[in-house]
């Protein structure tokens, strides 16, 4: 099993393996299943994703039970149609595609976690976003989510992908990290240059809160993908261009451990600080639940 | 480094009805670990909620996901929002409890889970580690009281020595057997294996032929 950042693309290096390959070959002797049963099982979480990325833009779109959240993926999409975007067609489609998913989270739909359900548009945001910018097929698109996969594995296993123990950036950072590590692979860069873009995504996100109003995934949650699939697709034209971080992914994915443990209790999906302190905040709580928590 | 996050699905996955993989899937994953161990339908549960788990269940569907995975109910089932009514409708009784303190097994996303009914009593122990993947630390099952590292998956068999040396020959060429364990009581033993891999369907119903009472989480 890859342990690491630099394992992974040394492995792709010398082996002259797309990481997708090499995580395709690990879960095959992990999970004592075919290549046909694993590349089965990743088809159909893209389709669950591509549902929602559908779901949450299709109509009228989609609301929450409370309220809070709802109907602006449909919004964005009609914003697009005046051609008239400030940061281009690539980067609000990606963002409509993240906003839609996670709105159809909040309204308790079916998602696929990737790596959390509050992080969960980041990287359906990216992936089918990229599918139009480089007329992916639907093997390309399996094959980003394998890269993706295997670079938020060693995420996971170093450090953490919970709000409640590391704070938003290691639920929407690591699904940045991930998505902008396999947008750099899909668009023909080195594994290096992955391990750059996903050290500069994490480096960019790193102290971000988990700081949900009313303790619901919704306020900010939903809005953070967003940040999420912009940081994502702009770390990775960085690493394209040639940028580094500098700061190696490896040691970049230890500080947000340290950081994440070093986060106030109320900062870790208590709905205890930050915006879920906010007066407006306690309001929708109050009105929600009759009550509000003390707040920190 | 403890390995928890063993397959590219616990990271691209699981498919699940949203809000938060913690606490919703992972939520059903310990309602769904507490009913393999108890092995029949409960009368009564209790939910203790500890630090996040406390403050944030009723955002965050933490109530609905984890009654449905004691229902025995997938992360995607359709039914998982409305498992509260379901197990009412069924005479169960269930209570929610926030407590106050930390967590007795030491993580912010803990739900400890009693399940009884006329004949036995059980108490599962577990948190919710991020993406909806859990650890379960504390079971208390037939007297006997477990204490696993956490990381899934884990194998529970009741037995004498013949069964732990039928076990370990039959998951020698399965997986790698990463810890082990024995409990005594006075009427018996029981080993605990803490696997490499999660087993196939297969691989499971092939091991449960010869250990009845086996439990594998």
């Amino acid at each position: 099993m890859y342990m690491s950042i630099a394992e992974l693309v040394s492995a792709s290096m010398t082996q002259h393996q797309p990481v997708y390959e090499l995580m395709i070959e690990q879960e095959m002797a992990t999970s004592n299943c075919t290549r046909a049963e694993v590349w089965h099982t990743m088809g159909r979480n893209l389709d669950v994703m591509e549902a929602a990325v559908k779901k949450g833009a299709a109509g009228d779109g989609v609301y929450s039970t409370t309220g809070l959240t709802g109907g602006e993926a449909v919004l964005l999409k009609k914003y697009r149609q005046t051609g008239h975007t400030l940061s281009g067609d690539v980067m609000m489609q990606a963002v409509q595609n993240a906003i839609s998913t996670n709105e159809v989270n909040a309204a308790m739909g079916v998602v696929c976690a990737t790596p959390t359900a509050g992080s969960t548009g980041t990287l359906p945001g990216v992936v089918f976003a990229l599918k139009d910018r480089l007329d992916l097929t639907r093997d390309q698109m399996i094959q980003f989510l394998f890269t993706a996969g295997a670079y938020g594995m060693v995420i996971a296993n170093n450090a953490s992908i919970a709000g409640a123990t590391g704070g938003c950036q290691a639920e929407v950072g690591s699904a940045s990290a991930m998505g902008a590590a396999a947008a750099v692979e899909v668009a023909g860069g080195t594994a290096e240059q992955s391990s750059e873009a996903l050290a500069m995504a994490i480096s960019n996100l790193l102290g971000l809160v988990c700081d949900p109003v009313a303790g619901l995934v919704e306020l900010p949650c939903v809005k953070r993908n967003a940040i999420g699939v912009g940081n994502a697709l702009i770390a990775a034209d960085m690493a394209l261009a040639g940028c580094t971080n500098k700061i190696p992914a490896d040691e970049v994915i230890m500080a947000m451990d340290k950081v994440g443990k070093g986060l106030p209790r109320a900062l870790r999906e208590t709905g205890l600080g930050g915006l879920a302190a906010t007066p407006t905040a306690i309001r929708m709580e109050e009105k929600i639940f009759g009550k509000a928590q003390a707040k920190a | 480094m403890t390995v928890n996050y063993k397959s590219v699905f616990d990271i691209i996955g699981p498919i699940m009805i949203g809000p938060s993989s913690s606490h919703t899937a992972g939520a059903c994953a310990i309602g769904r670990a507490a009913n393999s161990i108890f092995k029949d339908k409960p009368t009564e549960i209790v939910i203790h909620y500890y630090e996040s788990f406390a403050q944030t269940h009723k955002g965050h569907g933490t109530d609905y996901a984890i009654i449905s995975g004691v229902l025995g109910f997938d992360p995607d089932d359709s039914r998982v929002p409305y498992a509260i009514g379901l197990a009412r409708d069924q005479g169960i009784t269930i209570t929610f409890i926030e407590e106050p303190g930390d967590s007795p097994i030491n993580h912010p996303n803990t739900a400890i889970v009693d399940l009884k009914n006329e004949t036995k009593k059980v108490t599962v122990a577990g948190c919710s580690i991020g993406g909806g993947t859990i650890e379960i630390r504390e079971i208390k099952m037939d007297g006997f009281d477990i204490k696993p590292k956490g990381p899934l998956p884990i194998l529970l068999v009741q037995g004498g020595e013949n069964d732990h040396q039928n076990v370990t020959k039959q998951l020698a060429d399965l997986t790698k057997v990463n810890d082990q364990q024995r409990y005594q009581t006075a009427r018996g033993n029981l080993y605990e294996y803490d696997l490499d891999r999660r087993l196939k369907h297969d691989e499971i119903t092939k091991l449960a032929e010869n250990h009845t009472t086996m439990v594998y989480l």
